[in-house]
């Protein structure tokens, strides 16, 4: 799992600041030392800081919410635990994920699933038996795979144009590419393929 | 003829209708059905749509499948797939809201869409917003739809049933008699029969005719209803485009029709269980309670017969209702009749929280009460609807719901994805295309 790098380091440097000042004081800052330490203005941001320091085992708060040092006590173990990153899933890293649905189905009013029944495009990975995803809103752009009515004959395949010429090439040394001669209707363009194993 | 209004947009009002909107689906889901005859409600036995190219052939909605056989021989007749045209349905809604703000769902196949004031952020007239709504649902759905705008519902309505399909019909202000002229009276939205008779004994027969009448002959001759309707047909817009999903409902309805018809009484009771159960459901969804049950009994020569039973405080429940249920069962229920099909109505509905105990009622099965039909309707949401059921609704397995004729059920509910089931599957509608 990636970690935002600024993000640890900016706890690392507020860790080292806290440390600092206990191995000068020899002692804990109380909250609002540790505020003008690590150039948090509110209560409330350093009030997460803590509960993120206490969650790593930095730091520890005493029954009267004083703070009392942990790892800090022992510099090389801070060290250690930051540097494994083992990223606690804060709300704000949570927020920028999107859900499978979001990723496949870019407009959803458009959106359509088709079965896959034969094998033309195997070497693009579609295989018989697969669900495509297929998007009616978007332009066909060249080297999309598209579904389309050539000549009266429906198929999956990829679009290439050069020029004023348009072909349809197959991803399977079996079948030929398709000129069309007469017609060609694009039904829309292939966003994604989904295969469910179980 | 002078106009009726000189104003040519105090307000602009859309109002679509889906062409042929079940048959539409089934030809955008299925290429190969373009330009051919297709007719659904084949479970039934009973054209519930008819494409554009079946009406051209004479085919109309409510005929039976085997008259369709007889005089259309080459018609498609294929089973409802409520799943969808449903998934149509939404997706036309959402399209219209990316125009307006203001969109409400009329039905499943029409809307009304407030357009007043969104000339200049779609920069051109509202000719070309509803033409790009149009061109918008065509190539996103592979459905057409006809629309019509002018300055209240009434006369958006006109619009856009002035020419389908596929019509854009603007009514401005100046333009409203052309086309009220030969309109007849009766064919205006909220004009029923008795209105028309009435009108048309009154001396007035087209809708012009009625729109120029002064005000104190409508209030002599008419109550608010109709004065409303004349309003409006003046392009003074009356009935606002409710905006909002449907929470206010008046009251629910569940029905449901069996072939072939059946004069058994466990199955026919199992019936109107499940359709207590149905409409329950849909009453909890929307957090309503319901103080009055309506059952009825279709037979096979459609008569019905049907009775209204008052609860003694709201509910939701359809344990609170099968003592009431059965008895007014008993009450309609003939065994010497073939029935066809039964329903009940939940009407009365308030707010479920709301609902005041009485006396009389037992705090504690109430809560009980509550916390099971929580528990159902997670169960539900998790594995399908009837996932878990009462036992009263079970008999309704004693006959399939409709005679098991091969291709009575849509494709999408038998061509299944690996993940799938009979009682829930992906929420996109699937192309019917062989590649």
């Amino acid at each position: 799992m990636d970690m935002n790098p600024s993000l640890n380091d900016k706890l690392k440097t507020r860790i080292k600041d806290i440390t600092l000042f206990y191995n000068e004081r020899g002692r804990m800052p109380t909250f609002s030392e540790t505020g003008q330490l690590t150039g948090l203005r509110s209560k409330n941001a350093v009030s997460k800081l803590i509960n993120v320091l206490q969650k790593l085992g930095v730091l520890d708060k005493d029954k009267t919410g004083r703070l009392i040092p942990k790892s800090i006590a022992n510099p090389v173990r801070i060290l250690g635990t930051v540097e494994a990153g083992f990223p606690i899933p804060a709300e704000e890293e949570l927020a920028d994920t999107i859900s499978l649905d979001k990723l496949l189905i870019e407009n959803p009013t458009a959106t359509f699933m088709l079965k896959v029944s034969g094998d033309s495009m195997s070497d693009a990975g579609i295989l018989p038996g697969d669900m495509v995803i297929v998007d009616k809103g978007q332009d066909p752009k060249n080297s999309d795979i598209v579904i389309a009515e050539v000549d009266g004959k429906w198929t999956m395949k990829y679009l290439k144009k050069r020029g004023d010429s348009i072909t349809l090439v197959p991803a399977n040394p079996k079948y030929k590419p398709i000129r069309p001669k007469n017609e060609l209707k694009i039904a829309g363009v292939v966003t994604a393929v989904v295969r469910k194993y179980r | 003829m002078n106009p009726l209004t000189i104003r040519s947009w105090p307000k602009a009002i859309l109002h679509m209708d889906a062409d042929a909107f079940f048959a539409s689906c089934e030809q955008a889901i299925n290429p190969k059905l373009k330009s051919r005859p297709v007719v659904t409600g084949r479970e039934r036995g009973i054209v519930a749509a008819a494409s554009y190219e079946a009406k051209a052939r004479g085919i109309k909605r409510g005929m039976r499948t085997f008259e369709v056989k007889r005089i259309c021989p080459d018609a498609v007749i294929l089973p409802s797939d409520y799943e969808t045209y449903s998934l149509f349905s939404v997706r036309m809604f959402e399209i219209l809201r990316r125009f307006s703000p203001d969109v409400e769902e009329y039905s499943i196949d029409e809307a009304f869409a407030d357009l007043t004031g969104l000339r200049q952020v779609h920069h051109g007239p509202y000719e070309l917003i509803a033409g790009k709504i149009q061109d918008t649902i065509r190539k996103e759905l592979g459905i057409t739809v006809s629309i019509g705008v002018s300055l209240s519902k009434v006369l958006a309505k006109i619009g856009s049933k002035h020419k389908k399909p596929a019509g854009l019909v603007m009514i401005p202000g100046r333009d409203i008699h052309l086309y009220l002229n030969n309109l007849s009276v009766a064919d205006v939205w909220g004009i029923g029969p008795n209105t028309a008779a009435y009108l048309f004994k009154l001396g007035i027969r087209t809708a012009l005719e009625f729109a120029g009448k002064d005000e104190g002959f409508i209030r002599k001759h008419f109550h608010k209803p109709h004065m409303e309707i004349w309003h409006e047909m003046n392009g003074r817009s009356i009935y606002p485009v409710v905006t909002g999903s449907k929470d206010n409902y008046q009251s629910i309805s569940k029905a449901k029709t069996f072939t072939p018809p059946s004069s058994n009484e466990t199955f026919v009771y199992a019936q109107l269980s499940k359709n207590l159960e149905n409409a329950c459901i849909k009453a909890r969804r929307h957090r309503l309670a319901a103080i009055k049950l309506i059952i009825f009994l279709k037979e096979q020569d459609f008569r019905s017969r049907g009775v209204e039973i008052k609860l003694n405080s709201p509910t939701s429940y359809p344990a609170d209702m099968f003592s009431v249920l059965r008895e007014g069962f008993n009450h309609i229920y003939n065994k010497d009749r073939l029935y066809r099909q039964t329903g009940v109505v939940l009407a009365g509905l308030v707010p479920d929280n709301m609902v005041q105990m009485t006396l009389f009622d037992d705090p504690v099965r109430i809560e009980k009460m509550s916390k099971i039909y929580c528990a159902v309707d997670e169960i539900s949401e998790r594995y399908g609807k009837h996932a878990i059921q009462h036992a009263s609704s079970l008999p309704t397995k004693l006959q399939a719901q409709h005679e098991g004729e091969r291709g009575d059920v849509p494709r999408r509910k038998t061509e299944l994805f690996n993940g799938e089931n009979t009682r829930q599957r992906v929420g996109l509608p699937v192309l019917n295309i062989k590649i």
